[in-house]
């Protein structure tokens, strides 16, 4: 056993390095990317124009000393906060109702001592549909979205949640499969109700760690919600695209300037309220 | 204590409750939230998915696009882990002598790790193809920024969670800083970044597949096309396809983790 462990890891580590050297000859050989040509005159010239145009070097008007423009960010950025909120309440609520037939102990039976031959089916289902989820990036599922809904928070929010929920269903599951299984079989032996299981024997055990983990998706969430609203799901990254193409580079910044404040305030949150939960 | 303790976590449920219900305030609800044909659209989308389109063609430039894919995060994550390992020791300060040196290097790299994370993989991919052009180099270092920086912040809270014995030990032979970390510090932590750095490559595997938004090749690029062109099916053949490569990389991932921690 102790031999086999070896020679996988080494297999895996030399498999790894095979394929970053193939990556860097599809890189460097096959697309002809030279790092030489990067640092060429004109794109120099390129990235100074850009570079001195975030900063609004030479501009008359510029977005970061507008009161107007400033009120227009603040507006954008709650709307980005609450389209975060949003996206987690919506994979919250369908990784609850989803969660408990995905763990394996439930569908196997030994945490509810009751075997119905149908658990496994659920069990399966549900994990499909959470690795779909997970494998899809929140950008992919807006850009179906935002086909079906009007442009707005709401597709971006749904795309969201589409990808988190997944994320959140396997970790809750493994949280539950992981838990002391004692008193929900105490409960169940009583004559509890697969509802009152719930309540009173799964979510006081595992609600802590749940809430750990919906805050940190949260914290990923808010990192991501610019992302989404490329494809015009709204808030920041909406307008961020807009001006993006108008070539408005200082309104850029601005909204730079935000985003970063929205993640750094997330990253705080979720860190003191971690604290909060323990 | 016990009391106390409930009614807490009682008066923050209600709280993210409530957070929760201000938040759809933030819809237009009476406009409604569809598409004049939405409801069709979604129909069409959901029918295509069970009928992908599996001509040779597509298929071909599937695997082509996968690959190019997965080329362009491996030769990130390669470079974010160097980053990673250069900041990370920096940031966990074991290099540093004194107390307050080692505070000042402490916080100072702590917050370079905190800038190259906090923006998105996509905005630096845009900055770059706005400043550089389009090439595979734009995606690669979009790439390396923030993974490096997630990477790195991981790396020191790890180094910096190594039991004190055996360092001592080493120093009480003799040992220099340098010696401490490699013979030290590195060994213990291992295994551990391993794990780790294979599951941000998966990660990194679908932060590539959207690289190509902003016009770089691989899977999101075709996705993107076909979506345009309407051709549905083919949208699930590129998804099935990422899919498919993601499961790889997380069963890959999944049997390391469990050999390494035996």
């Amino acid at each position: 056993m102790r031999k086999r462990t070896f020679n996988f890891t080494t297999l895996s580590v030399l498999a790894f390095f095979l394929l970053i050297g193939a990556s860097w000859y599809q890189v460097i050989g096959v697309e002809k990317a030279s790092l030489a040509s990067l640092f060429s005159n004109d794109n120099l010239q390129y990235a100074k124009k850009f570079f001195s145009g975030l900063f609004g070097i030479g501009q008359t008007e510029v977005a970061f000393f507008n009161k107007d423009s400033w009120s227009d960010a603040f507006r954008l950025t709650i709307e980005t906060l609450q389209m975060s909120i949003m996206a987690i309440g919506f994979s919250t609520i369908v990784m609850f109702l989803t969660v408990i037939p995905a763990a394996r102990n439930v569908a196997d039976g030994s945490l509810t001592l009751t075997r119905k031959w149908y658990r496994w089916i659920v069990f399966g289902l549900i994990r499909i549909s959470y690795i779909f989820s997970r494998a899809i990036p929140e950008l992919l599922w807006a850009m179906i979205v935002i086909f079906i809904f009007k442009p707005g928070i709401l597709p971006g929010a749904i795309a969201l949640a589409l990808h988190n929920f997944g994320i959140l269903g396997k970790l809750c599951a493994e949280v539950i499969e992981d838990s002391d299984p004692r008193p929900v079989r105490n409960l169940a032996s009583a004559g509890a109700s697969r509802p009152q299981l719930l309540l009173y024997g799964v979510l006081p055990t595992v609600l802590p760690k749940f809430l750990t983990y919906i805050l940190y998706r949260w914290e990923v969430i808010m990192r991501t919600t610019i992302v989404v609203g490329f494809v015009g799901a709204g808030g920041l990254g909406q307008q961020f695209k807009l001006s993006m193409s108008f070539f408005h580079y200082t309104e850029i910044t601005l909204l730079l300037i935000c985003y970063l404040i929205l993640v750094i305030i997330a990253d705080y949150i979720s860190e003191k309220s971690r604290f909060f939960v323990k | 204590m016990l009391s106390f303790d409930l009614h807490k976590r009682k008066l923050l449920t209600a709280f993210l409750l409530l957070l929760f219900a201000w938040s759809l305030f933030g819809v237009n609800w009476q406009e409604g939230v569809l598409h004049s044909s939405g409801l069709g659209t979604a129909m069409e989308i959901f029918a295509a998915m069970f009928q992908p389109d599996l001509s040779a063609d597509i298929i071909r430039l599937a695997v082509h696009s996968s690959w190019i894919t997965l080329a362009y995060a491996t030769a990130g994550i390669s470079l974010a882990l160097i980053l990673a390992l250069v900041f990370g020791i920096l940031a966990s300060g074991v290099l540093a002598g004194g107390k307050g040196s080692r505070k000042m290097m402490k916080g100072f790299f702590r917050g370079v790790l905190g800038f190259m994370r906090a923006i998105h993989e996509l905005v630096w991919a845009w900055l770059f193809v706005a400043s550089f052009g389009l090439t595979p180099y734009a995606a690669v270092f979009a790439l390396a920024i923030p993974y490096g920086g997630i990477l790195g912040r991981i790396f020191a809270d790890m180094i910096n969670d190594v039991p004190e014995e055996p360092i001592q030990a080493l120093r009480a032979a003799g040992a220099s800083r340098l010696q401490c970390l490699f013979y030290g510090y590195l060994p213990s932590v291992k295994a551990s970044m391993i794990s780790y750095t294979m599951y941000r490559y998966e990660c990194a595997v679908r932060s590539s597949a959207i690289m190509s938004f902003v016009g770089l090749g691989g899977l999101g690029y075709q996705i993107q096309l076909s979506l345009d062109d309407l051709h549905y099916d083919e949208v699930w053949t590129f998804m099935y396809f990422l899919i498919l490569l993601i499961i790889l990389i997380d069963g890959w991932s999944n049997m390391l983790r469990k050999r390494m921690a035996l």
